[in-house]
């Protein structure tokens, strides 16, 4: 094992050449040597727990991917989530306006959580995103990168958009006993928003954040 | 056989935000350098707080199954629903495969989540080296599937809303609906503060 040790270096306050040559399982804390960058992703010897990702993305793709994100949430957010017909009448309900009602009939908490994991936390994680992105693909840093980095990494935890997403199909089964339900452009922009969320959390992942955010200073 | 080499024996600790493996002793204040997170060579505290949080979670698990979920009122009836008779109106309303995921994701996922990460507390706990592998892939399948359980939630509290904008009916989340969501919080953050190293800290006999 080469003796290396972490350098303070005056940008980045360490220095990325000098740490170890080795990868640690993040499931079972096994050492395994570092080759250079792998062709695909690599599995713990002992635990199969996936190791590091392959560093290979290009920036490009997830800045288009988090562009269409934008798209997709303003969407799911002007158009009719679901347009029901009781009798002679009929009605549309936006995805705000579903969190709105709660919050109206003394829902209150109820109204917030599904306002905040449906509509506030996705747009937040798109426009950090491309806050931190688009001065990295031009080799800047933004202010407060780093702690935004860090933000978006544990905030993947509360990422609730797919759940919702069943979540809103079971409840329109449901409603077909009530009323006949008409499903809306939101509905199915929310649906391309999920998928589209969930490609941006394997090409923008943390360890490929701080990758881009180094490259970036070099 | 010697014992593998791991980052604990090698002195060397990997920061789990950011994936940077580092030299530990030598940083001030066992910061990530990179990105500033808290370093722990294995998660403080990991078991105490994983049993407190999973046994609030399981004494939680009854009131949100007995307790109705949703009380249903139209002009000629009143009907209170529980987790499991919503799935039993799915399943005679003729949709039967929602009415499956619906009980997977509400009533077996909250389950075999409770137990399995029991399962795991205690087996570190007594140091058995018994089945490691399958020990850590069934904390990893647990991880995976935890969010699915928040479904339901999100299902009773759209009804509600959309059913109540008209006039023809109208649904109230009951008090089981905050016992359920609370469940699945608690156990999220169970298996958060699980250290699945600890699987494999124990000396190897297999």
């Amino acid at each position: 094992m080469p003796a290396a040790t972490v350098e303070m270096s005056p940008h980045l306050g360490y220095d990325e050449s000098l740490m170890p040559p080795v990868i640690l399982c993040p499931a079972c804390d096994l050492a395994h040597r570092h080759t250079t960058p792998a062709a695909g992703p690599t599995r713990c010897a002992r635990c199969r727990a996936p190791l590091q990702r392959p560093v290979h993305t290009a920036i490009e793709t997830a800045i288009a991917l988090s562009i269409c994100a934008l798209v997709l949430w303003w969407l799911a957010n002007a158009y009719p989530l679901v347009t029901m017909h009781v009798g002679g009448s009929s009605r549309e309900t936006t995805l705000m306006g579903a969190a709105q009602g709660l919050y109206a009939q003394n829902y209150k908490t109820l109204g917030a959580l599904v306002f905040l994991t449906t509509v506030i936390a996705p747009l937040l994680q798109i426009a950090t995103l491309l806050y931190v992105l688009i001065p990295l693909w031009r080799r800047r840093a933004a202010i407060g990168q780093n702690a935004l980095i860090r933000l978006l990494s544990r905030a993947r935890l509360w990422s609730f958009m797919e759940v919702f997403m069943l979540g809103a199909l079971v409840a329109l089964v449901r409603l077909s006993k009530f009323a006949h339900v008409v499903p809306g452009i939101a509905l199915w922009s929310c649906a391309l928003l999920m998928l589209c969320l969930s490609a941006l959390a394997s090409v923008a992942a943390p360890e490929q954040l701080w990758a881009w955010a180094v490259r970036s200073r070099e | 056989m010697t014992p593998p080499a791991t980052g604990r024996s090698l002195g060397l600790m990997m920061c789990l935000h950011c994936r940077l493996t580092v030299r530990d002793a030598k940083l001030p204040r066992s910061q990530c350098p990179r990105c500033r997170a808290r370093l722990h060579q294995r998660k403080p505290h990991s078991l105490a707080v994983t049993a407190a949080l999973l046994s609030a979670a399981a004494v939680l698990y009854v009131p949100a199954n007995v307790l109705p979920v949703m009380d249903t009122r139209t002009l000629f009836d009143n009907e209170s629903d529980t987790i499991m008779s919503g799935v039993l109106v799915l399943l005679h309303s003729g949709s039967w495969p929602i009415a499956v995921l619906v009980f997977i994701a509400s009533i077996v996922v909250p389950l075999l989540k409770i137990l399995a990460l029991g399962v795991l507390l205690l087996t570190v706990w007594r140091g058995s080296p018994r089945g490691r592998l399958q020990r850590s892939q069934l904390f990893r399948m647990v991880e995976f599937i935890g969010r699915w359980s928040m479904l339901d939630v999100y299902a009773i509290s759209l009804l509600a809303t959309l059913v109540q904008v008209q006039s023809f009916a109208s649904i109230i989340v009951g008090w089981g609906a905050w016992a359920f969501g609370a469940v699945v919080v608690l156990t999220l953050l169970a298996a958060r503060s699980f250290d699945e190293r600890l699987l494999w800290d124990s000396p190897q006999h297999d």
